[in-house]
């Protein structure tokens, strides 16, 4: 079999970014949840949310620790995989991410152990002061981050000059155009996974007539959160769908599943097709009636661009796209009908003891990391073949390196990862079965992988005292 | 002003404590496979415990500064030292994850341990490889490009600096163990000692004499820089000898602060020998450089923050000061 480096070096690189990606979205979320129900504990001082507190912050700090020991790899990869990206890109985004590592890492690194362990140590108020510092350093991460991946998105504050590239304006780059919509857009995504996570949790304890109140209040809380957050989400995905339309056109052409330069009218919004990106077409197109000429024209008979608009070898791989974008928004309009109705119980008094709705909650709690996944697959497939948009092709920024090594290190990674997967799996299993009353006053070190250990600076302190 | 330069040395400077402060960890590591004691294992990795995260991060501190401020180095670097890299990359993880799985369990603990030990030793021999790979040379073309193969680091010369590199921080743990330990790990320490600084200094002296063996730019760079590095070879073996001599003696510091002296003199050494190059002796730190506002934005955001960090990892190590409670941490 003839392996191609290029096609390997990409997938090694989608494997490990893909289940990177997963972990951080739950520690955003969460770490703002955090926030808020310690917020809420200080100023009711009812015990519950203390208990909720405890309970999801193991949680936390494994999907931290697993975050951080993936997402170290990354910044190495960069180089590894894709050496020409490295050393075109380095000047811009080299910088943005060693103040990400001095940043957040240090605010991350200071507080967690405070936060994890800390709470009998410092006091309350200090207490809810590294938890939202921990919040703070998850967002400006995420911010860095979004701020580096956008730029490769829509690169800006540049110029180049011999091959080389050279950084023309700090501020554009940092703060270029699809930064401003994509970081809230994730954000709210982040957030949106924590709120469907945490009612996931309360509707089964709920269902199996277990810790009710510790049900209660984390399936109104969370749905509650949802549902303002859907609501913002649809506006910032609507907004951000136009910009990415002005700068990179053959992505939103290829989320929609659309060959020919323009749709028949009225178009159909497609749900399944099984795309022939050889021939230009699809050998098998399903979707609703009318549906898309309303939803992407706003009109009853409007006619959809397609991606041959895009020449041939500038075009994404449609069915990634496609499968991408309706993966987050199948999933985005399941829990958009999912806060209506729970807004609705809610008004009938029936938001607890309603029970396919709890069930539908359960089944949806791994929803927002999956609808993440979607999205991010939207971002990144859509950029292809670039990997700098419109500066650097993926296949042009490929490492010399022969295919036998990148595939036994991909089969490297993914034996690892499993290990890493299996075990988060388990232990979150574990808590949560155990329930939160079992939750210990101080959380154990079990979850972080990197960080847990932090709090002995307290024990530390105090002894030296 | 020389902003490369500049940058260069914040490089070497997250290098050079990434290597003194994970070195010691890795140390301790690497020992726990040759400790048959169960509660003495536990010991040392309470010895660890507190300070071994923070450690880490001054890896991804120098890769990403490379990245920032030599992506021509970066681009060419990475990719020879693929193999070795990944080896790393997935030992410090599984290290990490058999740190926290070895307090999850009581019965299987001792297999956890050796994941751990296992993961230190690979992650210590794959840093050496890629000194020695360093030193042995990078096969470059067009002045960018890697043009050799990912096998090259495996060859004799990077596997005496990987023994090498093992063998020093195996001193280095020994010597953490030395001021952080009592009673029995403490002998322990000491029979360490003893026993690995010989075989380091050796190993770091084969290592210079095969360098300038196999490598011209390390002969030039003898009879250009010969006052500095001979001064650093001569130090480097009277301190090794006030190391062997205070092992069991107080200070109970002297030996991990002499080691961590050995490692300070090594960096330099390796510094001297290869500056004014990023890719010894192919690529100068000039032609590798990034543009001159990333290396402003760099500089500027570490000399704002790294104070900071530092203030703090100071703070860290000084409440745990003193010897390790041999309940642990915990109580």
């Amino acid at each position: 079999m003839n392996l191609d480096p290029a096609m390997l070096a990409r997938i090694q690189f989608a494997f490990t970014v893909s289940f990177h990606i997963i972990f951080p979205t739950i520690s955003i979320g969460l770490a703002m949840f955090l926030a808020i129900i310690e917020g809420l504990w200080l100023k009711t001082r009812d015990p519950l949310y203390l208990q909720i507190y405890r309970f999801w912050l193991g949680i936390f700090a494994m999907a931290f620790g697993v975050g951080v020991v993936t997402g170290i790899v990354l910044s190495f990869e960069f180089g590894l995989s894709f050496a020409r990206f490295g050393q075109l890109a380095g000047p811009a985004i080299g910088p943005m991410i060693g103040l990400e590592v001095l940043t957040s890492f240090f605010l991350e690194a200071g507080f967690l152990g405070i936060m994890l362990f800390g709470l009998h140590r410092v006091g309350p108020k200090l207490h809810f002061f590294a938890t939202c510092m921990v919040a703070l350093g998850t967002l400006l991460s995420a911010s860095w981050i979004l701020s580096a991946n956008s730029w490769m998105q829509t690169p800006d504050g540049i110029a180049l000059e011999n091959g080389h590239l050279i950084v023309t304006d700090w501020l554009k780059v940092i703060v270029n155009p699809s930064w401003l919509y994509r970081l809230p857009h994730m954000l709210t995504a982040a957030y949106i996974t924590g709120s469907f996570l945490v009612s996931g949790v309360g509707a089964w304890y709920l269902l199996k007539g277990k810790h009710e109140s510790f049900g209660r209040k984390t399936v109104s809380m969370g749905t509650a959160f949802a549902t303002v957050l859907i609501a913002g989400q649809v506006f910032l995905g609507d907004i951000l769908y136009g910009t990415m339309l002005r700068h990179q056109p053959a992505k939103m052409q290829a989320a929609e599943g659309f060959w020919e330069k323009q749709s028949q009218s009225p178009a159909p919004y497609y749900w399944f097709i099984i795309p022939d990106q050889e021939n230009q077409r699809n050998r098998v197109a399903i979707g609703m009636p009318y549906l898309g000429s309303i939803w992407l024209t706003h009109s009853l008979n409007g006619r959809v661009e397609g991606l041959k608009n895009t020449a041939r070898d500038h075009q994404p791989s449609m069915g990634l796209v496609f499968y991408g974008f309706r993966v987050m928004y199948g999933i985005a309009l399941i829990m958009f009908g999912l806060c209506v109705a729970s807004l609705w119980l809610r008004w009938q008094r029936r938001l607890f003891t309603t029970r396919w709705f709890l069930r539908a909650l359960v089944v949806m709690a791994p929803s927002g990391v999956i609808a993440t996944l979607g999205g991010w697959y939207v971002a990144e497939t859509g950029r292809q073949p670039w990997v700098i948009y419109g500066i650097l092709r993926t296949v042009d920024a490929v490492s010399p390196v022969p295919a036998g090594a990148l595939l036994s290190t991909l089969i490297a990674f993914v034996g690892v990862y499993t290990l890493f997967m299996t075990a988060f799996l388990i232990f979150a299993g574990h808590l949560i079965r155990r329930g939160p009353e079992a939750s210990p006053a101080q959380t154990e070190a079990s979850g972080s992988v990197k960080n847990a250990f932090r709090p002995q600076v307290m024990i530390g302190a105090e002894r030296s005292l | 002003m020389n902003l490369p330069l500049l940058s260069a040395l914040f490089a070497t400077f997250a290098l050079t404590l990434y290597v003194m402060l994970d070195g010691f960890d890795l140390g301790v590591g690497a020992l726990l496979l040759i400790q048959p004691d169960e509660k003495q294992r536990d010991r040392m990795v309470d010895a660890i415990m507190p300070t071994w995260d923070g450690n880490e991060t001054w890896l991804i501190m120098a890769g990403v500064s490379l990245l920032a401020a030599f992506p021509i180095a970066y681009g060419v670097l990475l990719p020879a030292f693929y193999l070795p890299l990944i080896a790393m990359l997935l030992a410090l993880g599984l290290r990490g994850v058999s740190f926290e799985f070895r307090y999850q369990v009581d019965r299987h603990r001792c297999l956890w341990d050796i994941a751990f030990s296992v993961g230190s030793i690979v992650a210590a021999l794959a840093q050496g490889l890629i000194v020695g790979g360093l030193i042995q040379g990078v096969a470059v073309a067009e002045g960018q490009r890697f043009a050799g193969s990912v096998f090259d680091v495996f060859r004799p010369f990077p596997l005496l600096t990987a023994l090498s590199v093992l063998g020093g921080y195996s001193v280095l743990g020994a010597g953490w163990l030395h001021l952080k330990a009592t009673g029995p790990l403490r002998a322990f320490s000491e029979r360490m000692l003893r026993l690995t600084t010989p075989i380091f200094v050796a190993l770091a002296a084969a290592v210079c004499v095969v360098a300038t063996m196999i490598q011209p730019g390390v002969r030039a760079a003898w009879f250009k820089y010969e006052v500095p590095l001979a001064l650093i070879a001569g130090l480097f073996l009277v301190i090794s000898g006030v190391l062997m001599r205070g092992i069991g003696r107080r200070p109970d510091g002297r030996p991990f602060f002499l080691g961590l002296a050995l490692f300070a003199l090594g960096v330099a050494g390796l510094g001297i020998t290869i500056f004014p190059n990023i890719v010894p002796f192919r690529i100068s730190l000039w032609a590798a450089a990034s543009s001159t506002l990333s290396h402003v934005f760099l500089l500027i955001g570490g000399a704002i923050v790294t104070p900071v960090v530092l203030a703090y990892s100071v703070f860290a190590y000084r409440v745990f000061r003193g010897k390790t409670p041999a309940e642990g941490w915990e109580v």
